[in-house]
This record gives structure tokens, sequence and C-alpha cells, in this order.
């Protein structure tokens, strides 16, 4: 029951690490550390959020171990950087510049994003997820998985709104 | 509520996370304030874009590693039966499940659930309270100027009670309520373009047509389509009945059709 998440679980780890070996290394750590305490998994919760729990536990401790400082600031320093994004940014309504995103610019978009913010859009947007699932697996307030999110669709936005502009779909004052 | 409320919520909104109360509210802003949809419309296709990505599927090589692991641990915890660890039954809970295919469902039916939820919370989800099947249809005929089938499923006990348009992957579906005792059944039928016909997923043959079915949210879930139309049923009822429900269905259109 729980390796049906095996696609999800590497999709969300290899955004995390943006590196294949990393992320195949990291899911199944996740993996095996879920079956050697999968009694201490009840039931009746969500099984697909306690693995993502785990692998970014997994993720973490990796990041930690060697010594990457700069994503764990992240993590802990984004919630203090509020304001430094303007969330309307790109909020125009006709957004053209979404019919001519490239295969691959989301991807390169969301590596641009802080940790934080990556994780968020990545849960909610891209897995479905739930507010409150994330906000348990990342261990915040639901307030605050909201502010990330709507940030760092914004930061999402600017970013592909940069690629469309280097594609030539967008001219400079759009 | 007023624009900057409405702005404040407009991600949680999009996501599905308001009230059925405040979804209401917002619905009815939007409906007077043309900036506001603007942006709704703007977050929607945004969130679809991000959606629709390619997703990566884990090499088969990493599935059969972990498996293997999985195995190992698991004899290695057997052969230690005397503490009686938990963990093998885990083992094998998660061997067994290597068999089964992902089971995530499509957009639409995913949606067809959240929508089924949603109006399964409100006081009195219809907006005709029916019982009569041609009243219901003539209904749908003149508000929206769709012809609706209406199926009489109440010798199985499964009692029409009403019918609303509901919007569902942002465009306007039938929506038919039924109740089974206190267990809602809800029908949708969502128009769709020849491109969308092909609907994926799990399948299930009944009585020589095939199905989609999916358990999602503590939900059954039956659909299929018919190139113009994707069919879907949401309730707790069994398979079985679901199935049935949905046989008459489109015994009834096909019915309905020809004439």
């Amino acid at each position: 029951m729980a390796l049906v998440h095996l696609d999800a679980l590497y999709h969300v780890a290899l955004r995390l690490t943006r590196n294949r070996a990393q992320a195949e290394d990291i899911v199944q750590e996740a993996f095996l550390r879920a079956f050697r305490s999968f009694h201490r998994f009840n039931p009746g919760t969500n099984c697909r959020a306690w693995l993502f729990t785990i692998l970014r536990n997994v993720f973490l401790n990796r990041v930690r171990t060697q010594g990457r400082e700069v994503l764990e600031a992240e993590i802990g320093g984004v919630d203090q950087a509020e304001g430094m994004v303007d969330t309307h940014v790109g909020a125009n309504p006709e957004e053209r510049f979404l019919q001519t995103v490239l295969h691959g610019d989301v991807d390169r978009a969301l590596a641009t994003l802080p940790m934080a913010f990556r994780e968020a859009v990545l849960l909610v947007d891209i897995e479905g997820l739930t507010y409150r699932e994330v906000s348990e697996i990342v261990g915040c307030p639901i307030g605050t998985v909201m502010s990330r999110l709507s940030r760092g669709r914004a930061l999402l936005r600017r970013a592909l709104v940069r690629f469309a502009r280097e594609h030539g779909y967008v001219k400079e004052d759009e | 509520m007023n624009c900057s409320e409405i702005r404040a919520r407009l991600h949680a909104y999009v996501d599905g996370e308001l009230t059925v109360s405040d979804i209401a509210e917002v619905d009815g802003h939007c409906m007077g304030c043309q900036e506001c949809a603007a942006l709704v419309g703007a977050e929607r296709v945004f969130r679809e874009l991000l959606r629709r990505q390619p997703r990566d599927a884990a090499p088969s090589e990493l599935r059969a590693r972990i498996v293997r692991r999985v195995q190992r641990d698991a004899a290695f915890a057997t052969s230690r039966r005397w503490l009686l660890l938990p963990a093998v039954a885990a083992a094998a809970a998660i061997v067994v499940a290597v068999l089964l295919p992902a089971r995530t469902p499509p957009p639409l039916v995913a949606d067809l659930v959240d929508k089924h939820i949603a109006y399964a919370q409100l006081e009195r989800p219809a907006e005709l309270s029916s019982t009569n099947p041609r009243e219901v249809a003539e209904w749908f005929q003149s508000k929206a100027g769709m012809r609706v089938t209406v199926p009489d499923y109440s010798p199985s006990g499964i009692q029409l009670t009403g019918a609303r348009l509901a919007e569902a992957h942002e465009r306007q579906a039938a929506y038919l309520l039924y109740e089974k005792g206190r267990t809602l059944l809800s029908v949708f039928m969502v128009p769709i373009s020849a491109s969308e016909a092909a609907l994926p997923g799990r399948r299930v043959s009944y009585r020589d047509h095939d199905y989609v079915a999916y358990e999602q949210k503590g939900y059954r879930t039956v659909s299929w389509s018919d190139g113009q139309t994707v069919y879907g049923l949401v309730s707790m009822l069994d398979y079985d009945a679901l199935l049935e429900c949905a046989d008459r269905l489109r015994a009834e259109r096909a019915r309905q059709t020809r004439l």
C-alpha cells in the first residue's frame, strides 16, 4: 500500500534535490524508514502525507550532513522575508505569457524558488495535498503554509515571465 | 466581502480550501465584479498549467531495489520471530502493494468528488427540489438549454431529490441529486470536447461496458464518457449499486438519443 506512492515521492524528491541519484537515494531511504516504522503509522490517517513527512526529514538530514547550511537557512529564514515579494506580480488577468511556457520552464522556475516556497508549491500545486496536510508535513501553521504558497506562486510567475522574455514571447515592457 | 477581502482569499478559493459559505460569497462577488473574476480565472489557468506538467515516474530499477530491501528486512524480522516485529505484517502489505497500479483518479473525477463533498454539506444542495424525473429534465432544458437524461432509480429505493447547475472543470455541468436513505448519490454530466473524450484510469467492466472506478476520500466513483459528455457518479453506496445506476443511465440515454 505504500509503494503506490513511489512515483509521487520520486517526483517530489527530484525537485527537492535537483539530482537523480540523490533523489533515488532519499526515496529509497524514506521507504525503508517508513517500512521499519510502519507500526507507528495510524491506518486512519493519510499514508501519502506520512510518506512525504518522512521523505522531507530524510532530505533535510542529508542536507545537514552535507553541510549545505544555505538550504537550512532558507527553510528557516523565508518567513522573516515576508513582504519582500509582491504577491500581485504577474497578476495580469490575461496572463498571455502562460500560453508561451515551454516544456521544462516550470521545472526551471521551481528550481529558482527558495526551498520553503518550493516545497509548498510542489505539495499543493503539483501533488494536490491540502493546506492541513502540508502544514503537518512541514510542521508549521496553516497560515504560514498559505503565505509561503502565495509568495511561492508569485515568484514562480515572475520566473516564468522572465523565461518568456528570454524566449522572446513577451516584450520587455509587458 | 469586498474586493480586498476576496483577493486575500483568492488562493484558498481556487485551492478549494474555503468553507462552503465562503465559496458562495466569493462566487456571488465574482458574478458582479469582472476584475475579481478575471483574477480567479488567471489563478485557475496558472494552477492548471502547474498540474499539467509531465511527471517523472520512478525508475523501475529503484522500485525493484526497494522491494528487495524490504523483503530482506522482512526475512530478517521473520528469522527473529520471537520479537514479533509488526514490521513483518507491514512488509507483506507493502510488497503486495507493488502489484497494484497507482490509483490517483483523473482530475475531473477528483473534482466531482470535491463537488459532491461540498454540496453534501449544504442544508439544501438542490436548486430545484423535485422527485419527478420529467420535471427535472424540463428544468435543465428551460434553465440552460441542456438535454439531460434523468434516470428513475426509485425501484431500487434510490430517490431523486432534485437538481442544480454546477461548475465542474470550469464549465457548466448538470448535477442530479439522489438519496438512498440518508446516503447521497450525485450524478454529474459534464460536457467535454472531442480531444478530452478519453477518460484515463482504472477500468472495470459491467454488462459489456467499461467504466472508470476510483475510490477517493472515502467516496466511490464510477465514470464514463460517450465522447460528448463525461458522466460521473459519486456516493458512499457500494460499487454494485453504482454500476447498476450507471448501466441504467447509459441505457436510458441511449434510448433517448435514438428517439
